[in-house]
């Protein structure tokens, strides 16, 4: 395999963080790894790269993208927004089309999805890889909300208590939010909120991976309609649960095996449709 | 869609009960299953949230909606319409 090239890629508010794979062999395709937010993205990490260099060996020119504030990217987590994220995204698309000459693929995990949704509107992408993807931004939002409010009835029994509708007031009104020892300023959260995932109308091709822990592995019902609606307006939708830990989330750093395997061998069956004349 | 063996499974998944354990509508939930507790009810809203696909809001929940399994099926199928 060739070598790893790590490097900052300079935008505004200073250098991102990146990892090139390049393709092992002969290039058949390219993506870009969106990450999801906050403790997600950590818990995530081993996986993108055990998936990166599965990718890279499959033959496709891989890049891996901090975004800003995030991982070790220049910026402060509490100064990032969601358009600011989404123009971040964009710049790796850009990147990965001048360095390979190919548009690539966009392969999001969780609430990366929507922001590789939000980010193909801009750019020509066709192909989504979309693990676990989080389909509304508002209930994401509302689970992190949700989380401080369980934290804070935990810790300070005595405290203020606070709701998650509190807490969307203080955003609306300007004012950060502390979530899990995330600062997260209100043009994050909103943006955040505001997301959903869409495709533009045309023709995408789409993975939709799901991992469960339930036998036999099957979509969630709310996979299972978003899929159909994406199918009837004519995308092309390959979609899949395999067996596994939630690694995203679990306390332990986990890894899906059968995840990697099901996306390397769709994914290669697409850079196949893309090589021939 | 068959909401009541779709919640049982979020239920069994997330508290790590036994999977062939049977629960019918009548089923005791909080204050008679010992593992759930406020994290506990907190992972089953956001797990019901992302397998259903709608959001809950502070004010749509109390204890009676985790009463028994039966209105804990309730609940999710006015959330999704059926």
């Amino acid at each position: 395999m060739h070598e790893l090239e790590g490097f900052l890629l300079p935008l505004e508010g200073g250098g991102r963080f990146c990892l090139y794979y390049p393709p092992a062999g002969e290039a058949i395709g390219a993506a870009l790894y969106v990450h999801p937010f906050a403790e997600e993205m950590n818990k995530a990490r081993r996986m993108a790269a055990l998936q990166a260099r599965a990718l890279s060996a499959a033959g496709f020119a891989v890049l891996q993208i901090d975004l800003m504030g995030c991982g070790d990217s220049a910026g402060e987590f509490g100064d990032a927004s969601w358009e600011g994220w989404v123009r971040d995204v964009v710049a790796g698309i850009r990147w990965l089309r001048e360095r390979t000459g190919r548009v690539p693929l966009l392969w999001g995990l969780r609430s990366g999805c929507l922001l590789a949704c939000a980010a193909a509107e801009a750019e020509p992408i066709t192909d989504f890889v979309l693990w676990q993807p989080v389909t509304s931004g508002r209930q994401h939002l509302q689970q992190f909300l949700r989380l401080v409010v369980a934290g804070r009835a935990l810790g300070r029994a005595d405290a203020q208590q606070a709701g998650t509708a509190e807490l969307r007031a203080a955003l609306a009104g300007g004012a950060s939010v502390d979530i899990a020892g995330y600062p997260v300023a209100p043009t994050l959260a909103l943006g955040l909120d505001a997301a959903n995932l869409s495709l533009a109308a045309g023709r995408a091709r789409v993975a939709w991976l799901e991992v469960t822990t339930s036998t036999p592995p099957a979509l969630s019902p709310a996979g299972q309609q978003r899929v159909a609606e994406w199918r009837a307006a004519g995308h092309s939708v390959t979609a899949v649960a395999v067996p596994g830990l939630a690694f995203w989330q679990t306390q332990e750093i986990a890894e899906c095996p059968a995840l990697i395997e099901a996306t390397a061998s769709i994914v290669r069956g697409w850079g196949a449709q893309h090589s021939m004349p | 869609m068959d909401v009541h063996s779709e919640v049982v499974k979020v239920l069994q998944e997330t508290l790590n009960l036994k999977p062939g354990a049977r629960m019918t509508a009548a089923t005791p939930l909080l204050g008679a299953v010992p593992e759930l507790d406020s994290m506990a009810v907190v992972s089953v809203i956001t797990t019901l949230e992302e397998r259903f696909g709608f959001t809950v809001a502070d004010d749509e929940i109390d204890g009676s909606t985790f009463a028994t399994a039966g209105s804990l099926v309730e609940f999710v199928s006015s959330k999704i319409g059926t």
